[in-house]
């Protein structure tokens, strides 16, 4: 398996456009990297570069040690999964898989048994004779899947390859990826715009927008430490609450102040708010660490209580989310299934102030989390 | 009748223009090629100069005028080189105008020459015959290609520009990822055109072969003046005869279009499915 690295590598397009800016990364063996991000920003296009099907600008793109900025995609020992599976029509699910490998002139026996390791892996000896056009979604998915695995490439590239099934099957493929990627012990690139799938898959997430790398980190830090706004909005669903707050400073202790609130920052968090006494940053929290009266536990440690009027309420089976309007802007809050607050109540809500974000409000970076 | 999902009879409507419409179309096909039939059966002196001799049935039906015109045309001599000039002029075709096509398709996009050089060639069809006719005459005489060689050349190239158009408009339901799969799996543009692009864009190969097939078999104007008087006939040629020899002989005439006629015939009650659906592809695409 292989290493990659990617130094400042860019894309631009004939008409001026830039793609990607500066990226810079470095892929350890069998890590599972995550692309993600909103449509447009330059996720899909990295991996491309990474496979050859595009042109790299600047910078270099090396795979383990040897710049491979001008090789052509087959000798790069790569294998990639399409968005649509790509899958050869005309050929038998077997022709498919086998096809990489009567490309590199593998002898016939050696193919076949590769082939048949793949398709039980897979699950899909039974489908070895079919045309792609006589499988469901799920079945195409994996015999691209399977294609890939026949290869046995240095690095696996998977371009949204989830996003074509239905949300339960989605979910059972997930699972599936992810076990392959215990099994195979492979370094394998995944592009999506899905955070689900980020979160669960990924040894380390990269945040993109606009061409731009925002953050890298593993999964619980990204979600715990985003680096600025664009992260902490993007990661987590429902999204974090932003909150336009002015810092204001009384009895030594730092506060900020929205509407008629004001909450007081613990002082761990104080100091580096400190030089932004009288100026207005964006407070964030998620739903999660919004708690509702009806739900006070003692381990948290909880800001002054917020007045808020609930405007819809949802629940989720095992657990309700609301959303509500504050003095000086709207929240949305995680509820457990059995609280009584419903639509049009007026209800206290608290923060857990541990958990509170600050950002900068010009720059957006993440002053304290 | 038809019947309904419960099995019970259902009376379906007659369109009634169009059924007429559809039936006085019949008639002038059926007419003609009933008068064909019957002329070509009869013995010369039943044709009396009133109706009743041209329209009524023969007394006797005579396959003597079919010997006869196959023996006059040299028909099996005429079959064999039309068959070869169909034959290779649609092989020809396939191969030369689907590669140029795939070229020219997948890079007219992002590359002006080739777009150009699409324009250049579908230009082409809007050339009419009877200007090129007398240069090629001359040309290919110069290049001493005034045979079957240089007819069959000559076809290629004169339907070159539809075929372009249609084989350019098929590959764009190819996706691209397809390619790009087969790029990343290892294979370089000659596989990938070989073993990807041209199974897929087979109902294509199946409208070309059709359109250019037919067309090439019944074209009478480009082997009369390309290889016109060189004693080798074509079998629409060879039926050109009987307007200056055989004026007069109508049975024998119409025996030897009925016979020039009989391999389309065959060949269209085999491959009827393919024909109907490959001028509809043409057509939509």
């Amino acid at each position: 398996m292989a290493e990659l690295s990617l130094e400042h590598v860019g894309k631009t397009y004939p008409n001026g456009y830039e793609g990607v800016k500066d990226f810079n990364l470095q892929i350890a063996d069998k890590e599972f990297i995550i692309f993600v991000g909103p449509s447009g920003c330059g996720k899909s296009t990295t991996l491309r570069m990474i496979a050859g099907l595009e042109d790299i600008t600047s910078g270099t793109l090396k795979i383990d040690g040897r710049v491979v900025n001008d090789v052509e995609p087959k000798d790069r020992d790569i294998a990639m999964v399409f968005q649509n599976y790509a899958l050869y029509p005309h050929m038998t699910v077997y022709d498919n898989m086998a096809f990489p490998l009567k490309l590199r002139k593998v002898d016939a026996a050696q193919i076949d048994k590769i082939v048949r390791e793949a398709a039980r892996i897979l699950d899909l000896e039974k489908l070895l004779d079919r045309k792609p056009s006589a499988l469901s979604g799920g079945q195409r998915q994996r015999v691209a899947m399977g294609r890939a695995i026949a290869r046995q490439p240095k690095v696996f590239l998977m371009d949204e390859p989830l996003s074509n099934l239905d949300a339960k099957l989605r979910v059972q493929m997930r699972a599936e990826i992810s076990k392959l990627h215990d099994r195979l012990g492979a370094t394998i690139i995944y592009v999506t715009h899905d955070q689900t799938e980020a979160m669960t898959l990924g040894t380390r997430i990269v945040v993109m927008k606009d061409g731009v790398m925002q953050q890298v980190d593993t999964p619980s830090n990204l979600y715990s430490k985003p680096c600025n706004l664009f992260v902490a909005g993007f990661i987590g669903s429902p999204q974090m609450n932003f909150i336009d707050a002015r810092v204001g400073e009384k009895g030594g202790k730092i506060t900020l102040t929205f509407g008629a609130n004001t909450i007081t920052v613990p002082d761990a968090k104080a100091k580096a708010l400190k030089p932004y006494v009288g100026k207005v940053v964006i407070a964030g929290i998620r739903p999660e660490d919004v708690v509702e009266e009806h739900e006070y536990a003692e381990n948290k440690k909880l800001s002054e209580k917020i007045a808020a009027t609930v405007t819809v309420y949802e629940l989720l089976g095992s657990e309700a989310m609301i959303y509500g309007d504050v003095d000086g802007g709207q929240i949305s809050a995680h509820l457990s299934a059995t609280n009584p607050v419903r639509t049009g109540d007026r209800i206290q809500v608290a923060f857990d102030v541990d958990k509170l974000h600050v950002f900068d409000k010009e720059t957006e970076l993440a002053i304290v989390h | 009748m038809a019947k309904d999902a419960f099995g019970a009879k259902v009376k379906e409507k007659v369109n009634w223009p169009v059924t007429i419409l559809l039936l006085i179309g019949l008639i002038t096909i059926i007419f003609p090629l009933y008068m064909a039939v019957v002329i070509a059966f009869k013995d010369p002196s039943e044709m009396t100069n009133d109706i009743a001799g041209i329209l009524s049935l023969p007394s006797s039906w005579s396959l003597d005028n079919f010997i006869e015109a196959i023996q006059v045309t040299d028909f099996f001599n005429s079959f064999l080189n039309s068959l070869i000039i169909t034959v290779v002029a649609v092989v020809i075709s396939v191969l030369v105008h689907s590669i140029a096509a795939y070229a020219i398709g997948r890079n007219m996009d992002s590359k002006k020459l080739f777009k150009w050089s699409y324009y250049f060639i579908v230009a082409g069809m809007y050339v009419p015959f009877a200007i090129l006719m007398m240069p090629l005459v001359k040309q290919t005489a110069i290049l001493h290609l005034d045979n079957m060689v240089g007819v069959m050349i000559l076809y290629v190239v004169f339907y070159m520009p539809m075929n372009m158009m249609l084989y350019t408009g098929y590959l764009r339901n190819i996706p691209i990822a397809l390619e790009e799969a087969a790029r990343v799996d290892g294979a370089s543009t000659w596989t990938t055109y070989w073993k990807v692009i041209f199974p897929l864009m087979k109902p294509m190969h199946a409208t070309v072969a059709v359109l250019t097939g037919l067309a090439v078999w019944n074209d009478v104007m480009t082997p009369l003046v390309i290889m016109g008087g060189q004693g080798v006939n074509t079998l629409p040629l060879a039926q050109m005869s009987f307007q200056t020899a055989f004026s007069t002989n109508y049975n024998l005439a119409f025996a030897s279009y009925l016979l020039a006629m009989l391999p389309m015939i065959i060949f269209y009650v085999f491959a009827q499915k393919q024909i109907i659906n490959g001028v509809t592809n043409g057509a939509v695409k």
